[in-house]
């Protein structure tokens, strides 16, 4: 390992003497076109099977991931590469070297940036902005995204976007039209964005998974455009167009961890900083990040079917010594040295890769097989992703599983749906394997010594197989077969109920919230999270406010501060946590609102809770005076009112008196009231909210009360 | 050292030329049409031989042979690409045997007696070492590249002989060989041309918009109509990817039903395919029907449990070709193998 934290090292490429002299005459013109590749995901979704091997080099299609990436890049365009990478950077690093991007006669220069320090992807942009590496735009992706997309035209329009006014956006996403139910929509990905029809700049930017409720900021409707789209319908490729402000962004604001920090940041600080983030929406290009092996079951089928072209797998676009296989009819692609044994079938969608042995009767679909495996007889493959040096021994089912290098799987063994054989297990002879098992050579134990140090250098990983090694031969007889090795694996030490949640955690299923997900942070706060992030503070800041002021006005309550006083202390509140002055009286009307049942309990009757709040609405009426001002105000503290009474079913005969209460106190005036009651209702229930029999008479009176002065005059 | 320095530089071209081949794909996404890849190999191969280190022709053919095994790896469905490399690779035994003072011409009319009695591989006869082979070479190579630039006006030059006056024509897609056929006879002949538009690529519509610009009375049809416009047709014209050993074709999708409508009706069907676009192989071309998934506008549900299939290229039998038109005059299809023989040295076929 290196002594050094952070060690460049330029592993080929033109050296620069013999590039500079050209790249100098453009250099006014055009900077030569750069990129920032991830080459780590910073986190555990692929565990155990990226214990052994970086996610950037698991093979998809026989290729290795980051080879998908480079190739990418590369064809777009990209002269320079910086790859970063962190949990097992020298496998990469020696990947990379043997790799045709590292030949003198690549057109894309690669440099591989290593450092055991990078945690998430904040870390390297605020490394790349210490650096300087970049000069002008760059392209940022993670070592496992697999697409064919031409972002120039996108690349072009974020220059001229940059051009006419200076340094104002910073970023241009790219997103990939793809219907809710499509394939390569990934679970975890769901996106919801609101973006300015015209310019193409985002105005709000947020993960749906699982949200039921969304909630758009008012604001982001009154910036100026008349034409806003939101959409539920685009995949993030993960593909970004960055300036070099990116970088120093992430360095101005240490806690961006990953890029939905950065880009929630940005748009909620829009007015303060000024940067804005813009998209590109392509259509037929396609792009995917292997997030989880869902996805990677997904990309691998679609590049077979080849719609990543031209990177399809007979193409070898690696480069790589004979990899060249041939494609024939229904997408059956064959390396060089692949037998076949009498009356087996390739069926469809099916790479072999080379020196690959087939027994006979074989039904083969859907499948990718690496090199110099042995399969036997009578063996059903459908959906396996079986990588290099697999045994399959006679009469072996499997199904949409992944078998990773040198495993063996022994007479009579069924793998049912989304089994992972990590390295070097070996399993049967005659078990079956139940949906989502995930074996591997790793005791589950290990990970309490690791659980302190996310991330391990490869000498936590030298430790750990000595510690395999002292457990050896208590392989569980009833998880591998009789003949077995390997254990079953789990998550931390937890109770078994973990276990389905880790294996559905690596399919990327959706009944594990996403360890990244922000929003979900209530849920998931008492669970397990592998790899989590801590948790973005802009999404929790209402919440925490809504505490804050409640905690300020039962302390108000009982200390009986007065209350020019707690105005001054909600208005140092807000400006702590960030709040628009609309949603802080939102957010009152709700807590005072919601006062009694606090105190009280939530059981009490409609005539208790109105003789609690009354007096409440009365002691702090200068309060609520200081934040409804304008008519819209009201407006806008109805509306609230009106939100907490819908939820609230049963005590919607108190709306009258807190109505009648805030007229007299002054707070609201009729006008205000009249409009609200007029205002064409969106859903049934605020429709029967207005029809309540005590509302309908207090209108009534106000009415009167209306004609009557009217009359005076 | 100059000598590395050319060599990097030899390199860095070969490799530059792959990727852009790989980038560029075939058929219907192709940016560039197979003349300009067949210059640009040959201009390539030139450079190899001016360039490369090499002592007899045994050494040349042997380095050519290894980079044209790359390059024709590099796009296997662009087969222009690797008969340039034949042509080079039979220029070179021409010239070596001339060197020898031989004709290649006796060399090659292999006999059965011949092939039992030789034996064991002509490759050792190559180690001779002559000091103007290469320029010979070259000067062949310049050669091959001067009638290369002159194939679409060879080809086009026939056009009167075969388009008259008031007859409707018929083509498919867009070759611009048989734009710029139907183009020279348009100066002198006045006809009608009805255009597949060729889906879901449409590059029908390209061609119609450009034939119609020199003032060609040009209809364009869907595909689907093919049959029913047939029976008006006087004469069908048509461009190839590739032109099979057994005179066969591989063209653009869409071909095969254009020519059994075509057979149907006794419409005589012409090629317009210059000499570079002959080659050796024919039996992997069947296998290889180049398929490339294409986009479809459906809603996601249904899309992913689609197998969408886009085949490329048509596989057109040589029963139902009329014609060829090559650069070097027509030829019937079953005249096609002796042209191969001509072009290619039996030993080239496989690289």
């Amino acid at each position: 390992a290196d002594d050094s934290p952070h060690s460049i090292t330029v592993v080929g490429g033109k050296s620069g003497k013999q590039s500079r002299p050209r790249k100098a005459e453009k250099d006014e013109e055009e900077q030569p076109l750069q990129a920032v590749l991830v080459a780590d995901s910073f986190n555990r979704r692929f565990f155990p099977i990226s214990k052994d091997q970086p996610r950037a080099l698991l093979p998809l299609a026989n290729v290795s991931m980051i080879d998908y990436t480079l190739e990418f890049l590369t064809s777009t365009g990209v002269q320079e590469t910086f790859v970063f990478c962190c949990w097992m950077s020298s496998k990469i690093k020696e990947h990379l070297q043997k790799s045709k991007w590292c030949r003198p006669t690549s057109p894309n220069v690669v440099h591989v940036i290593t450092s055991d320090l990078y945690r998430s992807l904040g870390d390297v942009l605020r490394d790349v902005d210490a650096k300087a590496l970049v000069r002008s735009d760059f392209l940022l992706v993670y070592g496992d995204v697999v697409s064919n997309i031409d972002v120039s035209q996108a690349l072009q329009e974020h220059k001229q976007r940059r051009k006419m006014e200076k340094n104002v956006s910073v970023m241009t996403m790219i997103f990939k039209e793809s219907p809710p139910g499509h394939k390569t929509r990934c679970e975890d990905d769901d996106i919801i964005v609101a973006m300015d029809g015209k310019s193409k700049r985002i105005l709000h930017y947020q993960r749906a998974q699982a949200l039921k409720k969304l909630h758009f900021p008012m604001n982001i409707f009154h910036s100026g455009s008349d034409e806003f789209e939101i959409r539920f319908d685009l995949l993030d490729c993960h593909i970004s167009i960055c300036s070099p402000q990116v970088a120093e962004l992430f360095t101005d604001n240490f806690d961006y961890q990953t890029k939905n920090d950065f880009v929630r940041g940005l748009l909620v600080n829009e007015e303060i900083l000024g940067n804005q983030i813009h998209m590109h929406v392509t259509k037929d290009g396609y792009g995917a990040r292997v997030s989880n092996l869902l996805m990677y079951d997904t990309v691998s089928s679609d590049t077979i079917r080849r719609w990543i072209y031209p990177i399809t797998p007979e193409a070898n676009f690696a480069d790589q010594e004979g990899q060249s296989c041939t494609h024939s009819r229904h997408n059956v692609y064959r390396e060089p040295g692949v037998s076949l044994g009498h009356g087996s079938q390739m069926e469809e969608n099916v790479l072999i890769g080379r020196n690959t042995v087939i027994g006979a009767n074989c039904t083969i679909s859907n499948t990718v097989i690496g090199a110099n495996c042995v399969i036997g007889d009578n063996v059903t493959l459908d959906r396996a992703y079986i990588w290099n040096r697999v045994h399959i021994a006679n009469d072996v089912k499997v199904k949409q599983s992944v078998i990773c290098d040198n495993v063996e799987v022994k007479h009579g063994v069924v793998l049912n749906e989304q089994c992972v054989l990590a390295y070097n297990v070996v399993v049967g002879p005659d078990i079956t394997l139940q949906e989502g098992t995930v074996l591997s050579m790793h005791h589950p134990d290990e990970e309490d010594d690791e659980d302190e140090d996310e991330f391990l250098s490869d000498d936590d990983v030298g430790y750990s197989k000595d510690k395999t090694k002292q457990k050896g031969s208590l392989f569980n007889p009833a998880e591998v077969g009789s003949e077995g090795k390997g254990y079953r694996w789990k998550s931390s030490s937890l109770d078994d109920t973990e276990e389905d949640e880790l294996a559905e955690c690596i399919w990327g299923l959706a009944l594990n919230p996403d360890p990244e997900s922000d929003s979900e942070s209530e849920v998931s706060e008492g669970s397990h999270d592998l790899g989590s992030h801590p948790a973005s503070p802009e999404l929790d800041d209402v919440k925490v406010f809504q505490n804050e002021v409640h905690g300020t006005l039962q302390r108000g309550l009982d200390e009986n501060i007065s209350c020019d006083n707690l105005v001054l202390e909600i208005n140092s509140l807000k400006y702590a946590y960030n709040i628009s002055l609309k949603e802080v009286m939102q957010i009152l009307i709700r807590v005072v609102l919601e006062f009694p049942f606090q105190q009280q309990g939530a059981q009490i009757s409609t005539a208790q809770y109105s003789s609690h709040l009354l007096p409440l609405l009365k002691k702090w009426a200068p309060v609520f005076k200081n934040y409804v001002k304008r008519p819209q105000d009201q407006m806008d503290c109805l509306a609230s009112m009106e939100e907490v009474f819908l939820e609230r079913e049963t005590h919607w005969a108190a709306l009258v008196k807190v109505l009648m209460s805030v007229y007299q106190l002054e707070i609201l005036e009729e006008e205000g009231i009249m409009r609200w009651f007029k205002q064409s209702s969106t859903t049934g229930k605020s429709q029967q909210l207005r029809r309540n029999q005590g509302l309908l008479k207090f209108i009534q009176w106000l009415e009167e009360a209306e004609e009557s002065s009217e009359g005076d005059e | 050292m100059p000598g590395a320095d050319k060599e990097t530089e030899l390199s860095e071209r070969i490799e530059a030329f792959l990727s852009e081949l790989k980038r560029c794909g075939s058929g219907a996404g192709s940016l560039r049409g197979s003349a300009e890849t067949a210059r640009e190999t040959t201009s390539l191969l030139r450079r190899i031989t001016a360039q490369a280190r090499w002592s007899n022709a045994g050494d040349l053919m042997e380095i050519i042979r290894k980079e044209g095994r790359r390059m024709t790896a590099g796009q296997p469905s662009e087969t222009t690409v690797g008969n340039m490399v034949r042509r080079v690779l039979k220029i070179i035994r021409e010239e070596y045997a001339r060197s020898r003072g031989s004709t290649e011409e006796a060399d090659q009319q292999e006999s059965l007696h011949k092939l039992l009695t030789s034996g064991g591989s002509s490759e050792d006869n190559f180690r001779q070492h002559f000091t103007h082979l290469k320029a010979n070479v070259i000067e062949a190579i310049n050669e091959l590249l001067t009638e290369l630039e002159g194939t679409t006006d060879n080809i086009s030059m026939q056009a009167l002989e075969h388009i008259h006056s008031n007859e409707v024509i018929m083509t498919i897609g867009r070759s611009r060989t048989v734009e710029a056929f139907l183009k020279d006879a348009a100066r002198k002949r006045k006809f009608h041309v009805i255009v597949a538009e060729c889906a879901p690529f449409c590059q029908g519509h390209e061609m119609a918009t450009s034939l119609s610009k020199e003032d060609i009375e040009t209809t364009v049809i869907p595909d689907a109509a093919i049959f029913a416009v047939m029976s008006r047709v006087n004469k069908v014209i048509i461009g190839t990817q590739t032109v099979l050993a057994n005179g066969g074709l591989r063209a653009v999708n869409g071909t095969h039903t254009l020519a059994l409508a075509a057979k149907h009706h006794s419409t005589p069907l012409i090629v317009c395919a210059p000499m570079f676009k002959l080659s050796p192989q024919w039996d992997s071309a069947l296998q290889e029907l180049v398929l490339r998934s294409f986009c479809f506008l459906l809603p996601g549900e249904i899309l992913s449990k689609v197998n969408a299939h886009c085949p490329v290229f048509d596989y057109v039998p040589p029963e139902l070709i009329t014609l060829f038109i090559s650069n070097i005059g027509g030829n019937a299809p079953s005249y096609i193998y002796r042209l191969m023989s001509e072009l290619y040295h039996p030993e080239d076929h496989e690289l």
